[in-house]
Order: C-alpha cells, then structure tokens, then sequence
C-alpha cells in the first residue's frame, strides 16, 4: 500500500489521563490489580442528557473519544467512519444474555441487544458528525484496529481530492470478560503492578487494560505530525515471518534498520511470546529507542490503537515520556518510528510511521 | 484504470439447502425454507417459525471430515465451512494456495448459539475443563481463521460486522482490495447461526412475525429469523481470464453508506436507501432503466419496507421488478447480503424474475408492489442487491452480465 495516512489528531479514552490532559503521562496510573479501567471523562460535552441516560459504557467511551477527535481537527463531517473492535459493548452483551437466561427468554429490554451490535458506535457517530459516507466495523480480534487503518488507506487511495476519515477502535474490560479470558490464560497468575509488568516477562500472560482511541487521518498532511506509511498483520507470528515483515517495510520505504529512530513495542510481559520479543529487541541497532505502553493501557485486543495514541503525542511534542522509555538509544531524532504489537495468541502487526518535515 | 472485477464461483447453505439447484427449485415451487426449529435451543422455538438450516451440528461435523460430539466447533463456523467448502468443490485450491488472496468474512455475533448455553459455565468458579476450548468462539472472527484454517489456506483475512450489511459490506471489501492490485482474488461473504441471543433480541424489538414474514405487505408484521453461510470467489478479469475460468458475473458497481439519522430506524423517506443504490449505479454506470432486477432487502418490518419501499419507486419509478427472498430463507442477518447476491447472480444467468412470497396487499404508502409471479426466459443485463443494517448501515451492489 503506497497512501500514507496523515494524522491530523486523536484522541484516547484510557487508563492513563490522556484524554485533553496537560499532564503526559506524568506522573503515569498505577494499579496492583490486573485490572486497567477507563477513567470516565465528560461524555455531556457530545451527548445530550437523554442519550446518556440510556447509554452504556462503551457507546460513551467510544462516541465521545470519537467525536473529540474530530473536534479537534477542526472536522464537522468526515468522508468516513471506520473502526475496529473486538468484542464492542461487552457489558450490553452480559447484560442481555444474563436477562435472557434468568427471565427465561421472557419480557427482554432490547437495549443490550441493540447496544451490543459491533456497529452501533459507528451508527452514533456517523448520526452526530452527520457522516453518510462509507461506514465499515471489524471485528478481527487483535487486527481489527489494524483493519480499520487498512480500509482507511484503500479509501483514501479511492479519492482524488482531500478527504478526512474518522478511524478508531474501543473495547472494553469487564469482571466477566476478565475472568473468562482468565481460564483461557490470558493474565497473570500473580499480577505484578502495571508499571513493573514488563519486568515480569518470565512467566506466561498480561494484565488486562481497555480503552478507546480515534484517529482523523488525511491524504493531505497540513496539520499532521506524522503518518502511518504502513501496516502489517502477521497471523500466528513467529521470529522470521516477523522480521520478513520489517524488512520487507523497510526496503519498501528506502530504509535500514538505522534510520528507526524509535521502536514503540506492545510487548505484553507474556513469557510466550519471549520467542519474538528478544530476537527484535536483540536485533535492533543502538540508534534505536524503545518506547513502549502495554504498562500504561493493560493488555487488549486493540490496544495497539493506544499505542500508535502514544505514537502520535510523541510526534507531537517531539518528546518520549519518560514513563514510556523501555531504553534510549543514540537517534536524537524523532523521525522514522517502527510499530509492534503483539497479541496473547501471537498475532502480530507492524506499521512504519514517519515525521512530517 | 482499476482492474475489472468478476465473480467465477459461489457456495452457500440455507434453510433451503446447499447448491444452486435446490435454491431455483424452491424459487419455482415457491416452497419457503422457513419452519420450526428442531436445533436451536429456545423457548421460541415452538412459536417462531425460523430459517433454521435442516441439519444437526454433528451431520454439518461428520460431511466436513471432522468427528462429531463435543468438537470444538460452533455452528457458526460449521455453517462457514460447508459454504466455503461448496465453492472450493468447483475451483482448483491449488490457486488459493499459491498466491496470497483474501479472505473477508462477516459475521454477527460469533458462536453465540454455543456461549449462551456455556455461559453460567464460564463465569462460575468451577468452570468444566471441557467448556475451555470454546472461549475464543465468542469472537466473531473464530468462523473465519478456523475456515482458513481448515482448508490449509493462509489469506489475508478480515471479519466485518455491520449488523444485516456485513457480508454485502465484505463483498465490498473484496473487490476494492482487488481493484487497488493488493491481491487477484478474494473468497468474500458472510456466516450466522442461529441463537437464542439474536432470536429474542429481534423479539423483545417486535420485529418478528410468528407466521411468514410478508415484505413489502401492508399488513407486514415483521420477520423470520434465519442462518446461513455463503461465499463468493471474486477474481481480478485478467486472473480469471489466466486461469480460463467460467465467469458467472462482472461486479459493476457497489456503494456503501450511511443514514446518519437515527442509531436504529432508517430515514422514513427513504433517503439513505436512495442515495446509496444511486452510488452504487454511478458507479457501474448505469440508468436506473438498464437494471433488469433488484433484490431488495424487504425484511418485512414496518420501518425498512417503508424506507426501502419509497427509495425504489422513487429511483426506479415502477419501472423495474423487485422482490425479497427472505420469506424463502429468514433473514439470516450476517449471511443475507451475499446470499441474497448469488440469488441475483442466479436470477441474472438464469434469466429469472423471484417472486416475493406471501404479498397480498399494496402498502399504503407506495405505488410500487413486488414482484409476485416466477418470470423465466428474462434477459437480465444488470441486478441490483440491497442490505441495509441496524446503525443506519446500508450496502448496494451491482452486477452485470459477462
């Protein structure tokens, strides 16, 4: 793919202040109990007091997280919504299905129903930004952020004039959620504090975190920062099929492994994917830095849209927070960034980003 | 100039059956596939009538190679397998193995008609170990990576879930990925079974009718919830050509939007369903005239059969037969868009007008009715399909005649 994606702002709803903070990450939450949530912020300033009332959660976090995005790009209408979630309103979802159970399928509120559809932030959105443009939801657990920057690039590569999109994803953390994902492995038996999780790597899962967090992204880079040159999916990923992909990136953008300047990792602490881990951290030149995050937003499936959050604020004010610094390295540039997520099945995606001049 | 696309090989299951010619002899003997349920577990089940697919999860196990019982598998994703392994039955696999394709997927609510019967299992303290290797079916996209995966394929994959628009969204996908030269060819489409959760989520909306749904009716009262898989093999005009393969159909045209009006109900008037197959005839060029034949979405609810009613006479003034064949399957939510694309796909090589089952009387609100009769010997040039989807979410496509 050849269309960069301009970022002109964002906007994150997560554990950390990072939703219109002037503090940075400075100082970072902290937590002894495996569990990141979202703090909730001001959701009147986009939802009418009706609304509210009969919203759940995720639909706040993520209309809201949205909306000021495109708030403060200074955009009223995107050409486009596009999202991605893994397992959008969890708590509607419980909400009906244990109605449903208890009540014996009798006299439901279909609010949970309605609510939980994967596509019902993307139907508020599009209604309060008035966007009847393209309007599109994954839903591909660990890549499904990764999916909305793709279709983000195939629809602004469709269009010859400017364009905005609105591009995003949410997903949410609840004590169901969490201890079902518990008996699939997914978080630490023991689980240390979040700021310590990745001097935890010796033993297998993550901690849990959720967030929102939306992009306006533009072929046109006045205003932007920085762009995402582009995104890789690697599907059960193992050290080559990975390091193929870097290199294949940066061949395809006239790099070498010197010119990354910051590797921004979502390494997650989980002993099972050590084997990735080590040999890129291994491989990468001593001009690199390692910025990472999966301490400051738990582990989920889009996290990664919290990350490139991080990627843009940096960029931005042209500065690492020292809470994300995992180890300096000689670049004093803020120029070519390398992405990397990984998921707790080893699902891994990459993305180039670049400064704009 | 961006590639042409085609579409040279189908596969799906139905409440009907599988294979196209069980579908065109229920189109012909005007036999709906619509019944009571003998395999979900709902207290509806005796009240509703439901496009429920006429075989138990350990029949769709056993036709697939894999054992029955206690396998691992959703119904969900069983459905996904037979449907794809229907449209590999006519295509060298070797073609999909050899080259990195696409693999766009939709679905709804993942293996829901499993996690709800395991669910009090899951969040208690003492959860079976044998209930463990279901957790990842709640995800959506456990049909498509365990489809992938059973045929030995490695594509590119993407699942979608824009409520009744998925699988026509992921058409969609497949053929702009296609036309951007990212890959030659693309398996799209779309999976849904059946769950207690969905079946009383449309119920507690009184959306559902508990005798045949009626589209397009004055006296319409809702739908008929159904399941069901299906697939279509896109490929870029020159990979087809390569290969010397039968093309079924091009794919013209495809718009997708939104209503922006309201977070459930579409614009009454009618304007989103509009402006969407407007688009979608721009870009496949065409008149509203030269379209021989629209699937329409008519799920038979007050809401979508006003809205989607208004938008076809005002665009195509009468003019142009159209009918719903979901009194013939249900409305199978994830799975409507792209099977209800290969019955247009099928209506146009066939030369067939479907009728709309169970129409009496003109809705009062329209001077446009469905059609109701077989036609056979048309010269179909150009079909339009509609899916429009809770969140204002609204697919049109278009495919034209080789």
């Amino acid at each position: 793919m050849t269309q960069p994606l301009y970022i002109i702002s964002s906007c994150a709803i997560s554990p950390q202040l990072s939703y219109d903070s002037e503090h940075f990450l400075a100082p970072p939450v902290s937590t002894d109990s495996g569990k990141m949530y979202v703090g909730d912020v001001d959701y009147h300033r986009y939802i009418s007091p009706v609304a509210i009332r009969r919203m759940s959660r995720m639909l706040k976090i993520g209309i809201t997280a949205g909306m000021r995005c495109l708030e403060k790009a200074g955009v009223k209408t995107p050409l486009a919504i596009i999202t991605g979630t893994s397992r959008g309103s969890v708590t509607d979802m419980e909400v009906f299905m244990k109605d449903m159970i208890t009540l014996e399928e009798e006299a439901l509120n279909p609010s949970g129903f309605i609510q939980s559809t994967y596509n019902s932030v993307n139907g508020w959105l599009a209604l309060m930004a008035q966007c009847k443009g393209y309007n599109q939801a994954f839903v591909h657990r660990g890549f499904s952020f990764e999916l909305a920057v793709f279709d983000a690039m195939l629809t602004l590569a469709e269009t010859d004039s400017d364009a905005y999109i609105l591009c995003g994803s949410f997903d949410e953390l609840t004590e169901d959620y969490y201890k079902i994902r518990d008996k699939a492995g997914f978080f630490k038996r023991l689980t240390p504090p979040n700021l310590a999780l990745l001097a935890h790597y010796d033993t297998p899962g993550s901690i849990a975190g959720e967030g929102a967090a939306f992009f306006t992204v533009s072929n046109n880079s006045t205003g932007a920062s920085c762009a995402i040159l582009d995104v890789e999916m690697i599907h059960q990923a193992d050290w080559t099929k990975v390091k193929n992909a870097i290199d294949d990136l940066l061949i395809k953008n006239g790099l070498v492994a010197a010119d990354i300047d910051i590797l921004l990792s979502g390494m997650n602490g989980d002993s099972r994917n050590a084997f990735i881990v080590e040999p890129l951290l291994a491989a990468l030149p001593v001009q690199t830095s390692i910025v990472v995050f999966k301490h400051l937003c738990g582990e989920y499936a889009t996290a990664s849209s919290f990350g490139i959050w991080l990627a843009h604020s940096i960029f931005n004010l042209g500065k690492i927070p020292p809470a994300a610094l995992y180890r300096s390295g000689t670049s004093t540039n803020i120029r070519n960034m390398l992405f990397f997520n990984v998921t707790i099945s080893n699902n891994v995606s990459v993305m180039l980003l670049r400064a704009c001049v | 100039m961006a590639e042409k696309v085609v579409i040279t090989a189908t596969g799906l299951i139905s409440c009907i059956g599988s294979g196209k010619e069980s579908h065109l002899n229920a189109f012909r003997e005007r036999q709906s596939g619509v019944h009571y349920a003998r395999h979900l577990r709902s207290k509806h089940i005796k009240t509703l009538l439901l496009g429920e697919v006429d075989r138990s999860n350990d029949e769709l196990a056993v036709a697939l190679g894999l054992p029955a019982g206690d396998n691992g598998y959703t119904r969900t994703s069983l459905l996904s397998m037979t449907a794809v392994g229907e449209l590999l039955s006519g295509v060298d696999i070797a073609l999909l193995k050899n080259e990195r394709f696409a693999f766009i997927n939709a679905n709804t609510v993942g293996g829901m008609g499993k996690m709800e019967q395991l669910y009090i299992d899951l969040i208690s303290d003492h959860t079976a170990p044998e209930v463990l290797k279901y957790i990842p079916t709640f995800d959506c996209s456990q049909s498509t990576e365990v489809t992938a995966r059973h045929f030995g394929l490695e594509p590119f994959m993407a699942t979608i879930s824009t409520a009744c628009s998925s699988s026509a969204s992921a058409l969609m996908m497949g053929a702009r990925m296609i036309k951007q030269g990212i890959v030659r060819r693309a398996v799209c489409g779309g999976c849904d079974a059946l769950s207690a959760f969905t079946v009383n989520g449309f119920y507690s909306l009184k959306n559902v009718d508990k005798s045949l749904s009626r589209p397009f009716d004055q006296n319409r009262n809702g739908l008929n919830i159904g399941e069901a898989a299906g697939y279509c093999l896109l490929e870029s005009e020159a990979a087809a050509k390569e290969r010397g393969a039968y093309v079924i159909a091009e794919f013209t045209g495809y718009a997708n939007t939104n209503d922006a009006y309201h977070s459930t109900a579409p614009a009454p008037d009618g304007s989103g369903a509009h402006a969407t197959m407007a688009k979608a005839l721009a870009m496949a060029g065409l008149a509203p005239g030269e379209v021989a034949y629209i699937n329409a979405h008519g799920t038979a609810t007050q809401n979508n059969d006003l809205a989607e009613g208004r938008a076809i006479e005002r665009l195509f003034g009468g003019k142009v037969p159209f009918s719903s064949t979901k009194p013939f399957t249900g409305h199978t939510l994830a799975a409507a868009g792209v099977i209800e694309a290969i019955f247009s796909l099928w209506a146009m090589e066939e030369g067939l007008i479907i009728p709309n089952l169970n129409f009496e009387t003109r809705m009062e609100e329209l001077a446009v009715s469905p059609a109701t009769i077989l036609l056979e010997n048309q010269t179909l040039n150009h079909v339009l399909s509609n899916s429009f989807g809770f969140g204002g979410s609204n697919v049109s496509l278009v495919f034209s005649k080789p």
